[in-house]
């Protein structure tokens, strides 16, 4: 055990005394400290408040501006969809009055071909 | 703690000396020791706002000059200079620190010959006037392991302090 001090140890404490630093110690540390930066008119802004703020707007400006192009392309979306629902209303509308015409021939066609069917009947007989 | 260059060139005036010293003790150089204290120094400013209260400043600092100077040690253990080696032998310091011997006292060179844990608990014991439990704390080191290098560092330095002054008498 070392706890009976004895004169050894006595010389191990004397001996062992702190030393003094080299001459210009500690101005050697303190050029090697990191200089602050010089105070300006931008200094404000450098403080953590001004630069969560700026940083805060610009992620709600980032978030606003998706809204508004998400809308915007929604808008448009609807527009198209709109345009593409019409144009195949005026397709389907015109589709009937073709066939309307078409079957309208028909018929005529059929109704001339059974007067011409009995005025031949008629001649034979 | 306030990091204002005021205050720290106030905390480096008041322990520069204890920094320098247990760099200097665990390393042997007074170059290298002096460019450690001053990296110690540096990342106290850093700590500064975690700190609080100069005994909080005085045991970090105890604390990290211990570790650094021990860092700088094996850098240089691992580049081959031979301050592995030196430990060995009580008498075969590598040609550095005998260069340093002039300036460091009977005891200092003799601490040099122990290996660097054990340099490290000499230092706080003897220097900062630690007692062991305050050493186990500081370098979160085990009790029984903070008391056994004392007894075995002591042993070593008496038993080489008798031989060199066996050897002093003979002439």
């Amino acid at each position: 055990m070392v706890e009976p001090r004895d004169d050894f140890e006595q010389e191990l404490r004397q001996q062992l005394q702190a030393r003094p630093a080299p001459e210009g110690f500690a101005d050697r540390v303190m050029a090697r400290v990191p200089k602050r930066p010089a105070r300006s008119g931008w200094v404000g802004f450098r403080t953590p408040v001004w630069q969560w703020a700026v940083a805060a707007l610009l992620v709600l400006g980032m978030v606003v501006g998706g809204l508004e192009r998400e809308r915007q392309q929604r808008i448009e979306g609807e527009r198209a969809r709109d345009q593409v629902l019409l144009a195949l209303r005026i397709a389907g509308s015109t589709l009937r009055d073709v066939q309307d015409k078409v079957n309208a021939g028909a018929s005529q066609q059929k109704l001339s071909q059974k007067g011409a069917g009995r005025a031949v009947l008629d001649r034979d007989q | 703690m306030d990091q204002s260059p005021e205050t720290f060139r106030a905390v480096v005036e008041r322990h520069q000396a204890r920094v320098y010293s247990i760099a200097l003790r665990i390393l042997g150089d007074s170059g290298v020791a002096e460019e450690v204290a001053q990296d110690v120094f540096l990342e106290l400013y850093r700590a500064m706002p975690r700190l609080d209260g100069e005994s909080h400043v005085t045991a970090w600092l105890r604390r990290v000059a211990c570790h650094r100077a021990t860092d700088a040690l094996r850098r240089r253990a691992a580049r081959g200079d031979g301050a592995a080696e030196e430990y060995q032998d009580g008498m075969a310091l590598r040609p550095v620190v005998r260069e340093f011997l002039p300036l460091m006292n009977r005891v200092e060179q003799l601490l040099l010959t122990l290996p660097p844990p054990q340099r490290e608990v000499m230092v706080l014991r003897y220097q900062e006037d630690l007692e062991p439990e305050d050493i186990a704390l500081e370098l979160k080191m085990p009790l029984a392991t903070v008391r056994s290098y004392l007894q075995r560092a002591v042993k070593m330095l008496r038993a080489k302090a008798e031989r060199t002054l066996k050897e002093y008498s003979r002439g």
